[in-house]
């Protein structure tokens, strides 16, 4: 099963997407497991994803995010207002589109 | 204004990036567990349990006095041991984000250093004692404290870098060769020689310091950086320009905490640590500005204290879009969590809902700060977890007093008649 990660300063925001993009994710029967994390835990605990997401207010994170996790997994910025709005359909289909 | 806002996000990134920083801001993060049951603690034996307060009606005083053991001890190993438990961990970060294959090495290391750095003779007051003696083969707790957290950074930092720098030279690494010889043996004969010289090393300049200077290396930096840099962060000026930079920040779409936070960060627990443990010992409360200062008065739904700008929309706006933000917004609003009002409202780049957003918490800190100096409310000194919501916030930070709360409460309704001018030109400009 293929893993979606979003990282955000503290995991706090990030994770109040998750549970809406878990929501969609269901809703379509689509297999994923989806995490939100602290981009202080990310050096640590990134292995096991296959994408990552940032939230757009660590968007300048985003080299330095890439340079932790070798090139080796897609990282792409979340739009800022699907972020604010919480539009987990769109995020979803982001990540799935980049797992591809 | 474009121009601005792009230095200032290409200057975010680079602090943002810059990997000392990074991993100072990754090891307070590790850390954090430790100040909040402390700060827990704290708030239960002096204010729950206090044997002078209201429990004293229903147990007796010495019962309580005997309870409070439990927390003494959890702070001795917390707040009292914080400086070695920073050392480690920024060590631990620093060695994980260079990608160092051993980082357990240079944890051990910093732990090491930071007491090679200590100073031989302590002066203690024994217990029942007026006077203070001066003992040896002891570590005082002043020294592991908050007294001890730039030291214990520099510790880490320097003998991090130095350690790594040495294993990457090929000649250090013992070759015990043979592909029958686990990695893990390996591993420990490639650190063997790094770690003696590094510990030799920092001994010998820790020893060449005590004679040069005439004091331990330790007095040295808490006095040449420690108090400065407090000095100069705690400042009221130089917090509000910090809080308004990093708010600012925050208005473009950069989160501070990865750019102010690093720097401010290890100010405000240090200031943090020493009102904490003023409190538990019952002296007088020596800062005002500290970490939970700043998120009780400064972060009331967030950045900006957005929770008023969400009141202000539910009273005020006549848009869908806003209410249904605003909505959305509440729920995690109450922790203080406000990217959705940031980013889908959207205040960023929003010129309009930018000022009051740059201006309402460095405003409400500057009021917070007065009515806490001229003795109208008493001053923070629990770290609360900076999700707690406000008003509740204000009653524990500063370990009980309702004041505070009221104080919020003000300060919300205050920021709310800050918010809703801009909000109705928001609207207008939104229309048309």
């Amino acid at each position: 099963m293929k893993k979606i990660l979003l990282v955000c300063n503290a995991g706090m925001s990030t994770s109040i997407l998750v549970q809406k993009m878990k929501k969609v994710a269901e809703q379509k029967s689509i297999e994923v497991t989806i995490e939100a994390m602290p981009s202080t835990d990310l050096s640590q605990f990134w292995q096991s994803s296959d994408v990552i997401l940032i939230g757009p207010q660590i968007g300048f994170m985003k080299d330095s995010i890439k340079e932790t996790v070798e090139n080796k997994i897609p990282v792409e910025v979340i739009n800022m207002v699907d972020y604010g709005r919480m539009n987990a359909d769109k995020v979803l289909a982001l990540a799935i589109d980049l797992i591809k | 204004m474009n121009k601005f806002f792009n230095k200032l996000g290409m200057l975010s990134q680079k602090l943002g990036g810059q990997i000392h920083l990074r991993s100072l801001r990754d090891a307070f993060a590790s850390l954090i567990p430790f100040i909040i049951i402390a700060g827990l603690m704290i708030f239960f034996n002096y204010v729950v349990i206090e044997p002078t307060g209201f429990m004293s009606k229903v147990v007796n005083s010495a019962t309580l006095t005997n309870w409070q053991d439990v927390g003494t001890s959890i702070t001795n190993g917390t707040l009292n041991f914080l400086a070695i438990l920073l050392a480690g961990a920024c060590a631990y970060h620093l060695a994980l984000n260079r990608k160092f294959e051993n980082p357990i090495a240079p944890t051990l290391l910093a732990i090491s250093i930071f007491v090679i750095m200590l100073p031989f003779i302590t002066t203690v007051t024994p217990v029942g004692a007026k006077e203070a003696v001066q003992v040896a083969g002891v570590i005082s707790f002043g020294s592991t404290n908050s007294g001890g957290m730039f030291v214990g950074i520099i510790a880490a930092i320097l003998s991090t870098e130095f350690f790594m720098w040495l294993s990457k030279n090929e000649k250090l690494k013992i070759n015990i060769g043979g592909e029958s010889v686990p990695p893990a043996v390996t591993k420990s004969f490639n650190v063997l020689i790094p770690i003696m010289i590094t510990i030799l090393t920092f001994a010998i300049v820790s020893f060449a310091i005590k004679q040069l200077f005439g004091t331990d290396i330790n007095s040295l930096i808490l006095k040449t950086i420690q108090r400065p840099l407090v000095g100069l962060v705690t400042s009221l000026p130089g917090f509000i320009i910090l809080m308004l930079l990093s708010n600012l920040l925050f208005a473009i779409g950069i989160h501070p905490g990865g750019v102010i936070a690093p720097i401010m960060d290890p100010v405000l627990y240090t200031t943090m640590n020493e009102n904490m443990i003023a409190f538990s010992q019952g002296q007088p409360i020596p800062n005002i500005i500290n970490m939970a200062f700043k998120d009780t008065f400064g972060v009331m739904g967030g950045s900006g204290n957005t929770i008023a700008l969400l009141i202000a929309i539910f009273l005020f706006s006549k848009r869908k879009d806003y209410r249904d933000i605003a909505k959305l917004s509440t729920a995690p609003g109450i922790f203080n969590i406000n990217e959705p009002v940031i980013f889908g409202l959207p205040i960023v780049f929003d010129l309009t809902l930018m000022i009051p957003f740059v201006l309402a918490s460095p405003i409400c800190l500057t009021a917070a700060y007065f009515v806490t100096k001229i003795g109208l409310m008493s001053p923070v000194v629990i770290q609360t977890p900076w999700t707690t919501p406000p008003v509740l916030s204000g009653f524990l930070a500063t370990g009980g007093d309702w004041r505070a709360s009221v104080f919020q409460i003000i300060m919300i309704g205050l920021t709310v008649l800050l918010y809703i001018p801009f909000l109705k030109v928001a609207e207008k400009k939104a229309v048309e």
